[in-house]
């Protein structure tokens, strides 16, 4: 046991080492680039006697010396704007959204196979590690054709700027030096990204056991590190077209390279894309086991891919979860940047894409809550829940039905006489946000509930005081529905304004009830009785499309966020600073968009059904004994119990 | 390629006829063959209507993903080796088709291009291209100064009559203006040359400004301190003309920049048939009121995207009724400035209810906020005694978005009175 301890404690120091050697030479360097690049200015500014040119950021409001030229003027033409006979715009928003699904697949999927690679680690039980094991090895391996489709699209993805969009291009990696080093660092990042890839992927066998499995372990941990840096670097691009920052009015570098990573939205952004990475991740691998599950010709085959369309459906809802919160603070610092920028999105020409994501939103969490109550169908005990769940599909079907509601839309002043004010004569009198907010808030702590049943389907708490706690559960429930509906209600009668503040109780109220519930079941159910196995496999062939739907709407809701965040720039490519002067510097219609949307989700799970394909190709056979243990020791992932 | 494809296909039936010999099996092979002909004949119809209505605006766009999704899974009925990869295509594909006809269904909005980029090079324009950037501003187009109605960025009409004979309730009308700037001059309560002795609410538009010297001059100062003197009868009502209702013309919410006025004052003079003072003139006598710090930048210095509204709906209450100048004319509590006495105080939490019931009453409103809303689009719809009628302009249904009008609807409908304001 001390051996194992000391080993542990070795190998950490070990992978914080490593991580330290692998980011000094990026801490030494971002200093030194940014005092790089005012040297020359410097210099210059000797040279040419008083004649340094100072800047004020446009963000930070701090003054800098200019080193880079003014973001160019561009003109409609083939020396700004080169063409197809095509609209270069939906060229580079297809290249574009490629790169991004497979970027965002590649850089999830390393996180899952560390979670469940440590769960295989540090699990007792032998067999049960062993599936996990497997399955982190599954993962990646999906992940590493898909891995190389990424480079090439990310290198098309390139060329179409450079060939499309050249002037904007050079401004912002090249010649205006706003962005050259964060470009340069970002490749050699990329680079050893794969490195460590290949040796994670490559050296799995070999490093199956003992202090060389902790290692392996690590070299997860790295990998992940170098991808989530990698994405900040890539976010940083979008962050300073959205809420440019290192710069002055027109443009010119000021010589400080943090300002320009670090705009107003970097960080809400970062935190918004890793969370929306792993969910999408978890989709695109929960379809991908939901294919083999349906393909599958034995029982065993079926065991396995239940269960890992399980965990992967669990680990992407685990992070849907929170994404609507990380949603709110994104856009809480939009509304902090440009409030225009705000109203542009939820109260301008991009509302209506909102009222399509309430859809989708809706649409992700029956998904998920019709998985759960068909898993319950193969634990034998879980019976007695079953009868409830038509109570549940009436409350998520009321609850959907206010949150899609609208009250208010942006309309025209001749739209708006025809209507006779701005509220619908009837739908107006519903819909408030208060309201809307009490739909989704019954639709979250529903689809608790649903994953509470699930919890302890095939079990009965064996603890003293179990029939308090199911009273006091059920009474939690109970005034957790009442205080959110009493409050959507309640904001009929109170001014807009006041009823604003009434968002906050009901989402602490739904938390509440996720994290409480969550810990008191969990305490109940430790040392429960088993009422039956779960019998992987015995799923219906629904559940599986219902998976393939949640995915499916992963993708789509991630483009249609795509656009919209995009899209919100409007005439700019850098807001404020650089404007779009090319013959499509206007925002397309909702229905254009939704079209696109469809074609790159379709493109991308056409292609990714082609990688799914190509790894079959290769497949070996999964290790008889890693799945010797399916009939007799049930495994325990690790969101459900 | 269609063709091709459909080629191939026929080629195999064909084939199939040709090599198999057991009859079960070749009914079989040629069955899904044909199978496969109507999917890829479905397929290519779905792919060319998806060509066509690309840019369509008869929204047909996700009929194609209909289609496939038909095709693939009758294909999946039949070819059961790869039934669950076109099942889950076929899911897919109705999932996009949903969504995309979810997306085509609701209203269609575009947003337009941006407003032209222009550099307006004010000191080499000809008078006359100075005065129609004027008439641009004062009235919001060209040829524009007799439309009822009209109204530009110096939201001047919202007050101001231009034409002789033309009512001037709120504010002087402005027929004649350069002529008469001099008499204005010799009026001894403007006090020319000794702000000091003014009895108006402010003596200069900053310290040591001094007075007007002419007729140029009286109009910049007009502009920039419109407090420094009033026409008689035309002041804040319960100050004896001391204060004036019209705002700051270079400060926010309309901060026009000096150029702007410069083109605003040659549009006054050329009208009337007189020369108008250079560009530099007049721009000087503009720098003679406003210091450097209070000079707004030129417009065309500013961020593009400029709307023709006088509020788009993104600012608080307060600015909205800045913007619209509704504080010049009414008294609005929780509104700081806002306690003009043109038009009837706002309290219609209180008011608005009555108003519906009042006999007189003859428009479509039912509820107190239908009633606000009425009242802002179509002031004529109930005019609330003893105030005249056609006071008010009737161009706030077009000049504020929907979201200011809600903003504002919103505020008025929780004033009350006799109770506390509502909260900005």
């Amino acid at each position: 046991m001390g051996l194992l301890a000391g080993k542990r404690v070795f190998s950490i120091m070990a992978l914080c080492m490593m991580v330290g050697l692998l980011l000094l030479p990026i801490v030494v360097a971002l200093p030194s680039l940014a005092i790089g690049e005012e040297a020359p200015a410097g210099d210059a500014a000797k040279k040419d006697g008083d004649k340094v040119e100072k800047g004020r950021d446009v963000y930070y409001k701090t003054e800098g010396i200019v080193v880079g030229a003014p973001a160019p003027k561009t003109v409609d033409g083939p020396r700004d704007y080169p063409r197809y006979n095509f609209e270069s715009r939906v060229l580079l928003w297809f290249a574009n959204q490629q790169h991004l699904y497979y970027g965002s697949f590649v850089l999830a999927v390393p996180i899952f196979c560390m979670i469940i690679e440590f769960m295989g680690v540090v699990t007792k039980d032998k067999a049960l590690a062993k599936r996990y094991d497997q399955l982190a090895y599954d993962f990646i391996k999906i992940s590493l054709t898909a891995y190389s489709l990424t480079a090439i699209l990310g290198g098309i993805l390139i060329f179409t700027f450079l060939t499309l969009y050249p002037a904007f291009f050079s401004y912002l990696s090249g010649i205006f030096r706003i962005f050259r080093p964060v470009m340069h660092i970002y490749a050699l990042m990329f680079v050893a990204e794969s490195g460590t890839l290949y040796i994670y992927y490559y050296g799995w066998d070999k490093m199956r056991e003992g202090f060389l499995k902790w290692i392996h372990l690590s070299m997860s941990v790295i990998l992940n590190i170098i991808g989530t840096l990698l994405m900040f670097l890539a976010n940083s691009w979008i962050g300073f077209m959205m809420s440019p920052a290192g710069v002055d009015e027109q443009g010119r570098y000021l010589g400080n390279i943090w300002h320009v990573i670090h705009t107003a939205l970097w960080n809400p952004l970062n935190l918004h894309r890793i969370l929306g990475n792993m969910a999408f991740g978890g989709g695109v691998v929960a379809a991908y086991a939901a294919y083999k599950f349906l393909a599958s010709k034995t029982d065993e085959d079926r065991a396995h891919y239940d269960w890992m369309g399980y965990i992967a459906m669990a680990l992407g809802v685990a992070f849907l979860i929170p994404l609507p919160f990380a949603g709110y603070w994104l856009m809480r610092e939009v509304y902090a940047y440009r409030q225009q920028m705000g109203i542009t999105l939820m109260g301008g020409l991009l509302a209506w894409l909102f009222i399509i994501q309430a859809t989708m939103i809706g649409i992700l969490f029956l998904s998920t809550n019709y998985y759960l109550w068909q898993a319950m169908g193969r634990m034998r005990g879980a019976e007695k829940y079953q009868r409830y769940i038509k109570y549940l599909v009436f409350i998520l079907a009321c609850g959907y039905m206010v949150f899609i509601t609208p009250h208010t839309m942006v309309m025209t002043p001749a739209e708006l006489k025809a209507m006779g004010g701005q509220q619908h004569p009837v739908l107006g009198n519903y819909g408030v946000m208060s309201a809307k907010n009490g739909g989704i808030n019954v639709i979250i702590t529903t689809t608790v509930l649903s994953f509470v049943w699930y919890m302890r389907g095939n079990k009965v708490s064996t603890v003293s005081w179990a029939k308090f706690g199911n009273i006091f559960m059920g009474i939690f429930f109970a005034c957790a529905y009442f205080n959110i509906i009493f409050l959507a209600v309640y904001g009929y009668y109170i001014p807009a304004n006041v009823r604003v503040g009434l968002s906050v109780p009901q989402v602490a109220t739904t938390l509440s009830c996720l994290f409480f519930m969550f810990a008191l079941n969990s305490v109940m159910m430790k040392g429960a009785k088993q009422m039956g196995p779960i019998e992987w496999g015995k799923i219906s062939a629904r559940s599986q499309y219902a998976l393939i739907m949640l995915a499916t709407a992963f993708t789509w809701m991630m483009g249609l966020m795509g656009y919209i965040r995009s899209s919100v720039r409007l005439f700019w490519h850098v807001n404020e600073i650089m404007r779009d002067n090319s013959p499509w510097a206007y925002t397309h219609t909702v229905g254009f968009a939704a079209n696109m949307i469809s074609f790159n989700v379709l493109f991308f799970w056409i292609t990714i059904l082609f990688v799914f394909w190509l790894g079959s190709l290769g497949a070996k056979k999964v290790p008889v004994e890693s799945k010797a243990g399916i009939p007799g020791s049930i495994p325990q992932p690790v969101a459900s119990h | 390629m269609g063709w091709m494809a459909l080629a191939i296909l026929a080629g195999l039936l064909v084939y199939f006829q040709m090599s198999i010999s057991e009859p079960a099996a070749k009914k079989r092979a040629v069955f899904k063959t044909f199978i496969g002909i109507v999917a890829t004949l479905l397929l290519f119809m779905a792919i060319a209507n998806y060509k066509n209505n690309f840019y369509g605006e008869n929204r047909l766009l996700p009929v194609s993903l209909v289609i496939i999704t038909v095709s693939t899974f009758v294909m999946a009925l039949y070819f059961t080796n790869l039934s669950a990869l076109l099942k889950i295509g076929g899911l897919m594909f109705f999932v996009a088709a949903f969504l995309s006809g979810y997306g085509n269904w609701l209203p269609q909005v575009e947003g337009g291009f941006p407003p032209v980029e222009e550099k307006k090079t004010w000191d080499s324009m000809t008078p006359q291209q100075l005065a129609d950037e004027g008439e641009k501003i004062i009235f919001g187009g060209v040829g524009k100064n007799k439309e009822q109605g009209a109204i530009g960025k110096g939201q001047c009409p919202l007050c101001h009559a231009f034409h002789a004979g033309m009512l001037g309730e709120r504010a002087p009308n402005l027929a004649g203006l350069p002529g008469r700037g001099k008499e204005r001059l010799e009026d001894p309560k403007y006090s020319k040359g000794n702000p000091s002795k003014r009895e108006y609410e402010a003596k200069e538009a900053f310290p040591g400004s001094g007075t007007a010297e002419n007729a140029q001059e009286y109009i910049a100062e007009s502009h920039a301190c419109p407090s420094c003197y009033v026409v008689a009868g035309y002041g804040v009502k319960g100050t004896n003309d001391k204060q004036s209702p019209m705002p700051s013309i270079h400060k926010p919410p309309i901060s026009l920049s000096l150029p702007e006025l410069a083109a605003v004052d040659t549009w006054m003079y050329l009208r009337e048939g007189i020369d108008a003072p250079s560009f530099e003139e007049i721009v000087k006598s503009y720098e003679k009121f406003i210091p450097e710090a209070d000079r707004p930048k030129q417009a065309d210095e500013k961020p593009a995207g400029a709307t023709s509204l006088l509020a788009d709906g993104s600012e608080p209450i307060d600015q909205i009724f800045a913007k619209g100048q509704c504080i010049s004319c009414h008294t609005i509590p929780g509104i700081p400035g806002a306690v003009g006495t043109i038009g009837p105080k706002l309290e219609e939490g209180t008011t608005a209810p009555q108003r519906i019931k009042d006999p007189a009453y003859k428009g479509t409103a039912k509820s107190p906020t239908e009633y606000i809303m009425e009242s802002i689009v179509d002031p004529s719809a109930y005019v609330v005694k003893p105030f005249p009628d056609n006071t008010m302009p009737k161009i706030f249904g077009q000049k504020l978005s929907a979201g200011a009008l809600k903003k504002i609807v919103d505020y008025l409908s929780q004033v009350k009175t006799g109770a506390p304001p509502p909260k900005i």
